[in-house]
This record gives structure tokens, C-alpha cells and sequence, in this order.
């Protein structure tokens, strides 16, 4: 798919600003030992996701980074490698109690400098 | 964590205890003792969609402050969808309408409620005949039975049509001309029973969610259902199911036809079912003989329906669907074996229909003819998409042609039953039926000198300035008309108050007493849990209080034969209450008092109502409720077949009772297949289909106010294949200008987004009131049942920038 299909502009325009976001999408490599108290990754905690039960893939659809996101027998899964952090899929989660926890990145899953 | 399949453990563990301190009969809110955080709950049907869940409903300090699934209800077993959780804060938008308003110079300002009820009623007094009532699946029972009565039985004149007109009327010709009798003869129970489940145009996952989520957790369990899922556009659904067959728009007609021909040709039909209970149909020679003419059609050997099947072999079909000849195969294979049961399920796909009408009978049909017919599991199944579009529209008989209780304004028997339980002299229903929606609105928007004899129309509980097709010429051409005066009851501001004149601010759900009918036939109630706010009044009140008015300026018809007025209603002593004045309305239950009387209405047709205090008990009750020997009341699952409908004959297996051809045989139908009304061409080369979004409920006029829901959903956007816009060059999330004859539309395209429609095809959802794709829809109705196609219409797109 070209760079022009890409998920990435999708709902941007309407996207509301998320005042915890510290890294931006395109992150420059950054220091591990000054991302460790700033960068965040996304993970959903499955018993509070509305997939479980019924239906919902707001984060999915919504999440900015190709691969990012990816659905699993219709339960949504983050790929850590991939996830910036930016924190929308917690800002849309419409789960009466948000599934989706932004936690600081532990150094083990940030990616490595080339 | 919560697996699925633990779901129904836990369910069944609260119905044990729950069991255990069932609440005492009661007609009236019993106080019910607050928990120690200080939370009082009690049950409510969920105010969205006809799949009829309940939930409990969590009140402190007068404001509901917590929703949970129901456990007792056995639609949902505790389950929600997204929208579901979040149905408590509908009623919390900050816009909340709370005073009555009137146009003057242009401008909405806040008028009394006194007043508001005079202006009413003098536009009503200046010209009864012109005044018409625009109702709503949404609805509560008890308020379309007031409405109902009030212009039927007060004011002689049949001006009353509901959204529902929009949404299922061609369900409701369907199972007229199929069964002589309405709605479903199976129930949500099918779906648990089910070997395969045909989805026909049906996003089940997307647009009923929860009854999704039952069959999803049988396969959880391990059971085995297959998932036939017929689309024209890869939806949520699809991710689900075990086959996916993409059809060209329209086409459902002939791939039906298909199944039809190869189980005579193969002699895989049930010639023993087909013999005992069914008859053949076609299409009348001539439509206008009489009135009944188009539900009753020609009689028709089955050599006759054999030879008109005869062409629709699997290669031709495929030629017009694009369905290989292969999966009609197979479609007919499973409907040749009596050894699976089969469920069909079926919405707006069919319903929104330019031929909805015989897509509804062609579906009957191939379950009739395979003899899929009465067992639990075998069943063709209509799923309506509002809370109360069964109970309201289709049970009391809000549409123009309808009497309560199945009764035809037409039929002067019916009339008379019908004048008897209003106790109004005879004659004073019009025996002329009224303007269904689109005629309805058409008239509404035509000056009165080029025959627009609609000059007053009164909304309630919907909003047409934003789900009617074609809104340029059915809403919008009202704007500048003075004459014209449009009343608007309603919860927020819409598209629809946009044009209002007169502003009514109501009361919604549990800040009012109700009761929903969902599409199983499931009769559901509740309470008033909080109070309104500022000065918004209940819909019933609002007509009961013009009745009275016009009662008191004079208007004969708002008094019965007795000269008693038409809303004489008693509390539980018998004492009268005069209940036009608000701050006696809640002095009784009038929706009980006018449950009680619609009651009378639900015999005639067997779907035999309980008394009030029976729902006050339980989570809904499928009609026919019958009472046992006991004194208890049992509900109906399985309508028609010996082992459960007890109005059945011992003995009979199935008795059609109903029967169009007064044998107790339901009716086979032969309908062609036909080309849409537009189809794509030069000019617009692609198919529009307009429909829902998970979260979002219908115009999203409650929803999009609901933080959570609205950040999930925000914006409308229109679907497009991938290889399309690249051949166009879009990019996604680009805005894009959608055109069709009868208008345009800007907004962002989405790729590969949440549906995926086939090349050629584009998909908006109509909730977003800023961007209302119903600008662009053609809304060619169904001549049978005058439901407008919102599915199909020819389009064509062009980048924003460089659009004129
Ligand atoms: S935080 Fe969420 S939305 Fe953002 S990249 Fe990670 S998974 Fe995607
Ligand atoms: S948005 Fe929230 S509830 Fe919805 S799928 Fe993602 S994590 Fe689950
Ligand atoms: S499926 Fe329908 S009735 Fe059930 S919770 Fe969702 S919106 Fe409400």
C-alpha cells in the first residue's frame, strides 16, 4: 500500500489532543537512560475491554502507527515494539472502565539505538 | 479474567439468588432500599437498539449514576454493547431542551407551557384535517396508544405514520402476505438453537451487538454454528463468520430465486411440508382491484411456481449477483438438509428495499419450501433496529393504515371493534387511511396551492430532518413556507429543530414511565427512576394536555359517546385523575391505565397481552401471554408449532391461524428479480449504501453527546476501496466531495477502515448531524410497503480540491 493509503490520517483532523503524550509519532531515537521516566507504551487490559464480550476496535482503527495495533480473534493487542506511545488508543477506549493502561516503557522494550 | 464462557455461569448464578427476593407484584415503584453506598437500582429495557437488553439502573440524588447488564434478563444474560454501558448519560447531554420554544423573527424563545399547548391546539382547531402526527419506534407503548387514539379516535383522521415506516415496513408486508398475522414466529431462542445462521445484508455484530455476542459465545463453548454472513460490503460481521458471500446490490432477489430452483430441480424441497402448509403467490395482475390485492396476490399452482423458478439456475444468478454458481450450491445444499437447522436473520438490508417487500417473501419462501420452518433453531427471522418499533408502531398500529392490535383502518369491522373499545360513536374513525412518512413529508414541504395538505405536523421522539432520504426535497423545502408549522418534541436540538417552529421539551426514558416492545416479540417495562429536567414533560402528557385543551375549546371529537373526554383515566381506587394537569400526572400510573386499555386491542390477532403488573415483574414477556389454569401467565417462544403456541390445534404440528387463505397454510411467493431504481452509470459509476456505526444510535442525537461514545466514533466519513482511490488518488483521511442527483456531500474518505466495501461501492454511516448523507440518498420506495431504499443509489467522487 503506498504511503498516501497509510492509517496514519485517518481521523487526524478530529483527533483531541492528549496532554500526556511524550513522545511524538515519529520519535527520534532517544537516549534509554532519558526515555526510562518519559516514554510510555500502550497495553490493554483484556477483562476491561469491551471486545471481550461484545464488540468494539476503536483503538485499533484509531491508532496512528502501522502495526502498532493489531486485532486477535477480534481482542486487541499491542505490539510493544511498534507502539510509540502517543496515547490515543487510551483516549478513545470507550470502555466504562478504560482498557487501555499507558505505562512508563520498561528499557527492556524500548527500541534499541542503530 | 473474565472469559466468555464464563459469562453464562455467572449469569445463572444471579438468577438463583435474585430469584430468591423477587420483588412483590406491584403496579407503582415499590421504594426499593438503597445500597450502602447509597445507590438505589432497578430494571429498564436499554433505551437504544430493538435487540431489547435490560440493564439496571443505578439512582442517587435524583440522577442516574450507574448502569449495569441486567443478569435476570434472558435477552442479554448481563451483557452490553459499548452502547449500552454508557445509556445513562444520554439523558446528562449539557444541551438538554428544558423550556418550551417558539420561532419568532427566526429566533427560538422560551415560552410557557400553557402557552405552547394553545398554539397547538388552535393550529390543530384552524384545520383538524391538515394537522398530522410524525411518530416513532421509540415510542413508548403507552405514548403511541395516546397518540394513536387521539388522532384516530378524537380527531377522525388517519395523519399518523412512525419513523418505523423507515426502518421495517416491509418486514411487516412481508409477514402479512406470508402469514396474514405480523412479526416473527421465532424468537432470539433460535439463535442459541441454530446449526447455521444466514445473515442476509445483516452486520449483526455491528447493529445488534449483544445477539451477536450469544451466537459468538456458543462457539466459545465449543459448539459448533456456522456463519453465513451475505453482504455487499465486508463488515465486523464478516471477521466472524464462516463464509462470506459478497452479492451485487439488489441482487438478493435472484441468489434467493437460486436456492428456490435448485431445491425443486433437485427434488431436495419438502414436498410433505409444502402440501400440508403452504399455498402459492404471486405478484396480483391487477394491484389496484382492491385493497388488500398487493398483500393477497394471485393463487399460483406449484407447476406454475416450478416454471417461473425455472430460469434462476446457479449460473445465471451468479451472472446477476456475482455469487459464484458454487456458493448458491451450497446455500441450496444446506437449505436440502433437514438435519441442520437453519436461522435466517435480516434488517435494513431487506427492509431498505425499493422490492423490500418480496426480499422478505423470497426469504419466507425458501424456508417454507425446505420445510426450515417450527423448530427451535429452523427460522426466518426479522431483527428490527428500534427499541419499540414491534411494540409501538407495528403492535399499537401507529401507522396510517393501522388499527391496534393488527387491525386495518380499511376493514370496517375493524373500525368498529375499534370505535367499541374507545367507546366512540360509530363513523368516528375515517375510513380513508392516512399519508405514510414519505407522502406525509412530501405534502408537509408542498405549498398548500400545489396540494400540500399538510399544513401542521407534529414530531415526536425522531428526527427526520436528518434520517428522511432525499432531505433537500422532503425536510429542507419546508424552510420559508410560514404557513407551514412544524411542532418538535424532542430531548435535545436536531436537524429536525432546526426547522421547528415550536419546540416541546420532553422527558426521556427512566425519567418517565414506559414500555418498549423489542423484535421478539418481548413486551418489556419500567419505572420513573429521576425526575426531568427543568420544565421537560413526558410525551403522553404533552398529548393528552392538547386533547384536553381542544376538549375544553370545544372540539367534539374529543369527547366518547358519553360525552365523557376520550382520556378519562382512573387510578388503582378508581377514582378519576385529571391528568392533563402536569402536576397530577404521576398521581397515577397512566401507563398502566393506558396499557390496560390497549390490552383489550391484542386478542384479536392472538398476540394476547399480560396484565401490567405481569411486566412489572418479569424482564419482558413474549406475546401470546396466556393465561395457564393456574392463574400464571406463560409466554409464547415458538409461535405457529403445536409444542408451544397453545393456539394451535392438538395435533396440527403447525396451524398458520392467520392464514391469508383461511386455510391455516402460509403463503409461498414467486417475485423476480428486479434492477434497482438507480443503478450506477457513466456519470456516477458507484453504489452508495448508507447505514449504522456501533456506537452511534441511529441520527446520534443522544449518542454523540456521550463523551466516551463520541470519542470512540467522532466523525462521519465515507468507505471507499483501496484500488479506487488510488486510482483517483486519495489519500486516507483526505476530504472528498461524494455527489449523487440529488446532492453533495464533503468529507473524509477511509480506507481499509472498519467496513471494506468491494470496488465500485461506497459506504457513510448517517449518525454525524454535520455531515447528513441523507442529502445524497434517493429514498425510492417499496410500492407495497412505502419504505424508502436508503441502500442503493448511484454516486460518483471527486477530490475536494479540485471539485467546482
Ligand atoms: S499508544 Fe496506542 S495509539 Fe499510540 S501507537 Fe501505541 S498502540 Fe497505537
Ligand atoms: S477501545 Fe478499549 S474497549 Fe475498545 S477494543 Fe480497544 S481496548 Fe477494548
Ligand atoms: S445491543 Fe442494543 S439494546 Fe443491547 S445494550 Fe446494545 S444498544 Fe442496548
Amino acid at each position: 500500500m503506498s504511503a498516501a493509503l497509510s492509517r496514519r490520517g485517518f481521523f487526524a483532523a478530529f483527533r483531541q489532543p492528549f496532554e500526556r503524550r511524550v513522545a511524538p509519532a515519529a520519535a527520534p531515537v532517544v537516549k534509554r537512560e532519558e526515555a526510562a521516566d518519559v516514554a510510555k507504551v500502550a497495553i490493554v487490559q483484556g477483562r476491561f475491554c469491551i471486545a471481550l464480550t461484545s464488540f468494539c476496535s476503536a483503538c485499533v482503527e484509531r491508532c496512528p502507527v502501522s502495526g502498532a495495533m493489531k486485532k486477535e480473534r477480534g481482542m486487541p493487542m499491542v505490539v510493544a515494539d511498534i507502539c510509540t506511545g502517543c496515547g490515543i488508543c487510551h483516549d478513545v477506549c470507550p470502555a466504562p472502565r478504560n482498557a487501555v493502561l499507558m505505562l512508563p516503557r520498561r528499557p527492556s522494550l524500548t527500541p534499541q539505538p542503530t | 479474567m473474565i472469559q466468555r464462557r464464563e459469562f453464562n455461569k455467572l449469569a445463572a448464578l444471579a438468577a438463583a439468588s435474585a430469584a430468591a427476593q423477587a420483588r412483590a407484584q406491584q403496579s407503582s415503584p415499590a421504594p426499593k432500599p438503597a445500597t450502602n453506598d447509597g445507590i438505589t437500582w432497578d430494571k429498564a429495557p436499554c433505551r437504544f437498539c430493538g435487540t431489547g437488553c435490560h440493564v439496571r439502573v443505578g439512582v442517587k440524588n435524583d440522577r442516574v449514576v450507574a448502569i449495569e447488564g441486567d443478569q435476570l434478563a434472558e435477552v442479554n444474560k448481563g451483557l452490553l454493547c459499548v452502547k449500552g454501558y454508557h445509556v445513562g448519560l444520554a439523558l446528562y447531554g449539557k444541551d438538554r431542551l428544558t423550556q418550551p420554544l417558539l420561532r419568532r423573527n427566526g429566533v427560538l424563545e422560551p415560552i410557557s407551557w400553557e402557552e405552547a399547548i394553545e398554539t397547538i391546539s388552535q393550529k390543530i382547531m384552524a384545520a383538524p384535517e391538515q394537522f398530522a402526527i410524525y411518530g416513532s419506534g421509540q415510542w413508548t407503548i403507552p405514548e403511541g396508544y395516546a397518540a394513536n387514539k387521539f388522532i384516530k379516535g378524537g380527531l377522525g383522521s388517519n395523519h399518523i405514520d412512525p419513523n418505523a415506516r423507515l426502518c421495517m415496513a416491509s418486514a411487516v408486508t412481508g409477514f402479512l402476505s406470508v402469514y396474514g398475522v405480523d412479526e416473527p414466529a421465532g424468537c432470539y431462542d433460535d439463535l442459541d438453537k441454530c446449526d447455521v445462521l444466514i445473515m442476509w445484508g445483516n452486520n449483526m455484530a455491528e447493529m445488534h451487538p449483544v445477539l451477536f455476542s450469544r451466537v459468538m459465545d456458543r462457539r466459545t463453548r465449543g459448539e459448533k454454528v456456522t456463519i453465513i454472513d451475505l453482504g455487499t460490503r465486508r463488515t465486523r460481521t464478516t471477521e466472524f463468520s464462516d463464509h462470506y458471500l459478497e452479492f451485487r446490490p439488489h441482487s438478493d432477489l435472484a441468489i434467493m430465486n437460486g436456492i428456490a430452483h435448485l431445491l425443486i430441480k433437485q427434488n431436495a424441497f419438502d414436498p410433505k411440508f409444502v402440501e400440508r402448509f403452504c399455498n402459492f403467490r404471486k405478484a396480483p395482475k391487477d394491484p389496484l382491484a382492491t385493497p388488500s390485492a398487493p398483500l393477497h396476490g394471485d393463487a399460483m399452482s406449484f407447476e406454475d411456481y416450478k416454471a417461473a423458478l425455472e430460469p434462476y439456475t446457479p449460473e445465471l444468478v451468479e451472472k446477476l449477483s456475482g455469487v459464484p454458481a458454487e456458493q448458491i450450491r451450497m446455500l441450496a445444499g444446506l437449505f436440502a438438509n433437514k438435519d441442520i437447522r437453519i436461522t435466517s436473520t435480516w434488517c435494513m438490508g431487506f427492509n431498505q428495499h425499493s422490492r423490500g417487500t418480496n426480499a422478505n417473501r423470497l426469504c419466507h419462501g425458501i424456508h417454507l419450501l425446505s420445510g426450515h420452518f417450527g423448530r427451535p433453531g429452523d427460522a426466518p427471522t426479522s431483527l428490527t433496529g428500534q427499541p419499540s418499533a414491534c411494540g409501538t408502531a407495528r403492535e399499537v398500529g401507529t401507522m396510517c393504515h393501522f388499527l391496534p392490535g393488527g387491525r386495518l383502518i380499511l376493514n370496517p369491522e375493524h373500525r368498529k371493534e375499534t370505535e367499541t373499545i374507545w367507546n366512540v360513536p360509530e363513523g368516528r374513525i375515517n375510513p380513508k387511511i392516512g399519508h405514510h412518512t414519505v407522502l406525509m413529508w412530501e405534502k408537509f414541504c408542498t405549498p398548500a396551492d400545489k396540494g400540500g395538505d399538510i399544513r401542521t405536523l407534529w414530531v415526536q421522539v425522531t428526527n427526520p430532518g436528518q434520517s428522511l432520504p432525499n432531505l433537500h426535497k422532503l425536510f429542507k423545502a419546508k424552510a420559508g413556507q410560514p404557513d407551514k408549522f412544524l411542532i418538535v418534541s424532542d430531548v435535545y436540538r436536531t436537524a429536525t429543530t432546526e426547522l421547528a417552529d415550536l419546540v416541546l421539551p420532553s422527558a426521556m426514558w427512566v425519567e418517565k414511565n414506559g414500555m418498549f416492545g423489542n423484535s421478539e416479540r418481548r413486551t418489556q417495562q419500567w419505572f420513573r427512576m429521576v425526575k426531568p429536567p427543568g420544565d421537560a414533560r413526558d410525551d403522553a402528557w404533552q398529548m393528552i394536555a392538547v386533547a384536553r385543551r381542544l376538549h375544553d375549546l370545544g372540539h367534539a371529537g374529543m369527547k366518547d359517546k358519553d360525552g365523557r373526554f376520550l382520556f378519562t383515566l382512573k387510578n388503582d381506587k378508581g377514582e378519576e385523575v385529571p391528568v392533563w394537569e402536569w402536576p397530577r400526572y404521576y398521581d397515577m400510573n397512566v401507563d398502566k391505565a393506558l396499557f390496560e386499555e390497549y390490552r383489550a386491542f391484542s386478542r384479536y390477532k392472538h398476540k394476547d397481552l399480560a396484565p401490567y403488573d405481569e411486566y412489572v415483574k418479569a424482564r419482558g414477556l413474549r406475546w401470546p401471554v396466556v393465561q395457564q389454569q393456574d392463574g400464571t401467565w406463560r409466554e409464547t417462544k415458538f409461535r405457529f408449532s403445536e409444542f408451544d403456541d397453545p393456539y394451535v390445534k392438538k395435533g396440527a404440528e403447525i396451524q398458520f391461524y392467520h392464514s391469508v387463505t383461511k386455510d391455516d397454510k402460509a403463503l409461498i411467493w414467486f417475485a423476480p428479480a428486479e434492477k434497482a431504481a438507480e443503478e450506477p452509470d457513466a456519470d456516477f459509476p458507484f453504489w452508495l449504501c448508507t447505514g449504522r456505526v456501533l456506537e452511534h444510535w441511529h441520527t446520534g442525537s443522544m449518542t454523540r453527546r456521550i463523551p466516551q461514545l463520541h470519542a470512540a466514533m467522532p466523525h462521519s466519513y465515507v468507505e471507499m476501496h483501496p484500488e479506487d482511490a488510488r486510482e483517483r488518488g486519495l489519500a486516507n483521511g483526505e476530504t472528498i466531495v461524494v455527489k449523487t442527483r440529488r446532492g453533495e456531500l464533503r468529507l473524509p474518505v477511509w480506507i481499509d477502515g472498519r467496513g471494506h466495501p468491494p470496488r465500485g461501492s461506497l459506504f457513510i454511516p448517517f449518525f454525524d448531524e454535520r455531515l447528513m448523507c441523507n442529502d445524497l440518498t434517493l429514498g425510492e420506495v417499496d410500492p407495497i410497503s412505502k419504505e424508502p431504499d436508503y441502500k442503493k443509489c448511484a454516486a460518483t467522487v471527486a477530490r475536494a480540491s479540485s471539485a467546482p
